[in-house]
């Protein structure tokens, strides 16, 4: 006789493969959550649109820029704001470039494959000579070293990527604090749902890029080279920074020389699922920067509750991280629940073994993550 | 004038022990700190108007007490003993602030600090071999309480082992006392007449014996020290603070006073014996500290290396290393009193002293972070990096020891370097690293619980960039107890 009803999932984590299987996400649903997740996507989702105005104008208006000194001030350089910066009133940008960074060079989807494709290298070597032309010592050192200013072109896709990226999810994650302001997100459910649904509204949404030279425009990323928001920025982001991610002084020993770092980049178990909240409250490392900068727009009911937990204030970038990695496993499960093989309610035993396939492979990379962690706060 | 640093902390203890006992009731803490203040800015206005010019005794104090017996109240100050009387006045406010407000029996024990402070003054102050004596056998009784009341769980063995040495410390000294005013023939005990006897020999270093060896045990020396480790570890905090930063200075300074003071000649014939035990003291305190998991004992193994070093430089009675004696027990005091103070305050929050256990504590977030860079300045003090008090006491020491015990003097160079090892074993294991999860729902530090270390840390580096103002005060007298020890003549400005 052959079985027609899925059985059970073995795996370690299969708490979490039912769940998912079942459309819910990996994150405990009660009101604790819903307040922590939605709140912390807010101050998220305002650092996120700073973060991807500035990678737009970088990319945008600093294209090729070898000393770009005040490519964090969005064109806007006066003597207040210098004193700003210098006070360090200002948004982290490090940590937009660190992901940018990140996602360049851990690569994966569309955008990686096509700055090596021969159309993107023939516009790019266009716009380095426009770039270039009044300027005889970068032309010969362009000669000297071809690959150098390419790789920066390449790099300015990356900036652009991740700008139009973020500029979605930013909008998104203000959304659905309005909405759960206006009480209709109700559990870890509405909140993946909600991020699902934005995130397959903008699935196919064009990532391009153009830059204007010399009165003329240079068409680096058309429309017609097909790069998508979900497949081409969306999916290699979620594994360069929320799986991979890179091994901090700090955080975890990175002594590559005693084989503590795995040989294979593929392999790394470094982004935000795994990151161990303590460290990340106080090394000076890219996520602390985030950590400070979500700090400052945390809503208010967020905020008096870090107030009367742990240490209040002295300890509120660890809290901070803690219920990031909580929203981020919602992200998670909406981005699975998005990438999955079949519908969830599939009848098709055939279909619904492939989900269970899919779902437990993802949950392997997931076993040493944070997941119990965060589901025990 | 110098009575009020004796009789104001006797009458704040006459308060507590008189006011009605209430539950909760703050007074008897209030009326400490109080009382305590007063004692350290008396003490500071007297240190303001010490000439320094003047070798010799100063506000000194004269009533006939018990006349047929040569006993009277004389009290007067010195440069030897002046540093001294201030530190133990900022030490014994500094105890009574950090001492927990829910504290039990809180009259008797606020009390009992009270009347330590006072016989610890009278030590220092007191210029009649009998009345020192005195005050040294009363500074014993609120010890002992101290420790057996509100110590750990072996309270009652370590208050009884601090109990049994330190008598045997009394008896030693008043049988050498009492000998040298019987076998000169003095009928007096007055510290000024008894110097100016003459013995023969043998007498002498007889009775210096019962002097070297009474003060061995309160310093301690190897191998009259094992007290001391279980003394610390059971008392509570503000007594260890008070325990390493005060009362073993009554031994340092007691073997100055009296052992280098009243037989100088005898001195100069056991000095380089004593040097080579001051080696081996050193050697012994930080062999053992190294081994130590609890962070209290290796501060404790610590003290007794250090103190060793003051036996090398009484030994040597060299101009510098006499002046340098009396700069490491300022020094020390105030080293060893922050290191106790930030280990209570380690111990107070993680429940543990540890060293295999505590892990991370320097974490900004939920860590220590304030208690551990304290700790590490601290430790930075104690192993003698330039900047810090530490540094000059020990290079002093060192440079003023070298001409007249050289072998001895590199053994104890190679314990203070020793001071590095355990003491970074220790922060390592205790600091760093990965804060683990058993200690990461830790409660913060309040800042009136480190403010204290803050106050001492900021001492540290401002009697290590200016030293002269820790020299000043005793630089006349201690120059007065040069001995022919070492034919060298050093001269301090030569150092300016």
């Amino acid at each position: 006789m052959v079985t027609t009803v899925l059985e059970p999932s073995r795996h370690p984590l299969a708490k979490y493969v039912h769940r998912l299987e079942q459309g819910l996400p990996m994150l405990d649903n009660n009101d604790q959550n819903v307040m922590e997740v939605v709140g912390i996507l807010k101050s998220y989702g305002i650092v996120l649109d700073a973060y991807s105005n500035n990678l737009n104008y970088v990319a945008e208006s600093q294209f090729l820029n070898l000393f770009p000194f005040f490519k964090y001030f969005n064109g806007e350089v006066n003597a207040g704001k210098l004193g700003q910066f210098w006070w360090h009133k200002r948004i982290n940008y490090e940590y937009a470039e660190y992901c940018m960074r990140s996602m360049f060079w851990h690569g994966g989807g569309g955008l990686d494959a096509y700055v090596d494709s021969p159309e993107f290298i023939a516009v790019a070597k266009q716009a380095i000579a426009a770039r270039w032309k009044n300027n005889p010592l970068m032309l010969s050192l362009n000669k000297l070293f071809p690959d150098f200013l390419l790789e920066q072109t390449r790099q300015m896709a990356y900036y652009t990527g991740l700008g139009q990226f973020w500029r979605v999810m930013s909008d998104m994650f203000l959304a659905l604090s309005d909405r759960y302001d206006a009480g209709e997100i109700k559990s870890t459910s509405d909140v993946t749902q909600h991020i699902l649904a934005a995130l397959v509204a903008d699935a196919a949404k064009p990532i391009t890029y153009k830059v204007e030279l010399g009165g003329k425009t240079y068409h680096l990323i058309p429309e017609s080279a097909g790069i998508t928001f979900l497949m081409d920025t969306g999916v290699p982001y979620v594994e360069a920074i929320f799986f991979r991610g890179t091994p901090f002084p700090g955080t975890v020993s990175y002594n590559a020389q005693a084989a503590q770092i795995p040989p294979e980049k593929s392999t790394f178990t470094y982004g935000a699922l795994y990151a161990d909240p303590l460290p990340i409250g106080g090394s000076g490392i890219p996520p602390t920067l985030l950590m400070q900068d979500m700090r400052h727009y945390l809503p208010d009911y967020l905020q008096k509750y870090y107030d009367k937990t742990g240490r209040s204030e002295q300890d509120i970038r660890v809290k901070i991280c803690q219920t990031f990695q909580k929203s981020m496993f919602c992200v998670t499960s909406a981005a699975l629940m998005g990438l999955v093989p079949n519908p969830l309610d599939t009848d098709d035993f055939e279909a619904q073994q492939a989900n269970r396939t899919f779902f437990e492979s993802w949950m392997d990379r997931l076993i040493p993550s944070q997941i119990t962690n965060v589901n025990q706060a | 004038m110098l009575s009020a640093l004796i009789w104001l902390p006797l009458i704040g203890a006459l308060i507590i022990a008189v006011i009605p006992p209430a539950e909760n009731s703050q007074t008897p803490r209030n009326i400490a700190l109080v009382s305590s203040f007063c004692v350290f800015g008396w003490g500071l206005w007297i240190a303001i108007n010490y000439d320094v010019a003047i070798a010799g005794l100063q506000f000194a104090e004269h009533i006939p007490w018990v006349e047929w017996l040569g006993l009277n109240y004389d009290i007067a100050i010195d440069g030897l003993s002046l540093p001294l009387m201030v530190l133990n006045g900022l030490l014994t406010l500094v105890a009574i602030w950090i001492s927990s407000k829910e504290i039990h029996r809180p009259r008797f024990y606020f009390a009992l600090f009270l009347l330590l402070q006072a016989s610890v003054n009278g030590a220092f102050l007191a210029q009649d071999v009998l009345l020192f004596f005195l005050f040294y056998e009363i500074e014993i009784i609120p010890l002992y309480f101290l420790i057996a009341i509100w110590g750990g769980k072996r309270r009652g063995y370590a208050a009884i082992k601090f109990l049994l040495y330190t008598a045997v410390s009394g008896i030693l000294l008043l049988a050498s006392f009492l000998g040298l005013t019987f076998l000169s023939g003095a009928n007096t005990f007055a510290y000024t007449a008894l110097q100016n006897t003459s013995l023969p020999m043998a007498s002498q270093l007889l009775l210096l014996a019962g002097i070297v060896v009474g003060f061995g045990i309160k310093i301690p020396f190897l191998p009259f020290h094992t007290w001391l480790p279980d003394a610390h570890v059971e008392a509570s905090t503000p007594v260890s603070v008070i325990l390493a930063g005060v009362l073993l200075k009554l031994g340092t300074y007691g073997l100055l006073r009296f052992g280098l003071g009243l037989f100088p000649e005898a001195w100069s014939v056991v000095a380089p014996w004593l040097a080579i035990w001051a080696a081996i003291s050193a050697l012994y305190g930080a062999s053992c500290a190294i081994a130590q998991t609890d962070m209290k004992k290796v501060v404790a193994y610590s003290s007794i290396a250090h103190m060793a070093f003051i036996l090398l430089a009484a030994a040597a009675a060299t101009p510098i290393s006499l002046a340098a004696a009396e700069i490491q027990m300022i020094s020390h005091g105030l080293i060893s009193g922050l290191l106790f103070l930030l280990v209570g305050i380690v111990y107070k929050k993680t429940g543990s002293r540890d060293v295999n256990y505590l892990r991370g504590l320097l974490n900004p977030e939920r860590g220590l972070p304030i208690t551990g860079a304290l700790m590490i300045l601290g430790v930075m003090a104690s192993a003698g990096l330039p900047g810090m008090a530490g540094f000059v006491a020990e290079f002093l020491i060192f440079r003023g020891s070298f001409i007249a015990y050289p072998i001895p003097t590199l053994l104890c160079l190679v314990g203070t370097g020793l001071t590095a090892v355990y003491f970074l074993l220790m922060i390592n294991k205790v600091f760093f690293g990965r804060l683990t999860p058993e200690l990461a729902a830790m409660d913060p530090v309040n800042w009136g619980d480190q403010f204290p270390a803050v106050v001492l840390v900021i001492l540290l580096f401002i009697f290590g960039l200016q030293p002269q103002w820790m020299i000043r005060w005793s630089e006349a007298d201690t120059a007065a107890l040069i001995t022919p020890t070492a034919q060298v003549e050093l001269s301090l400005n030569s150092l300016q």
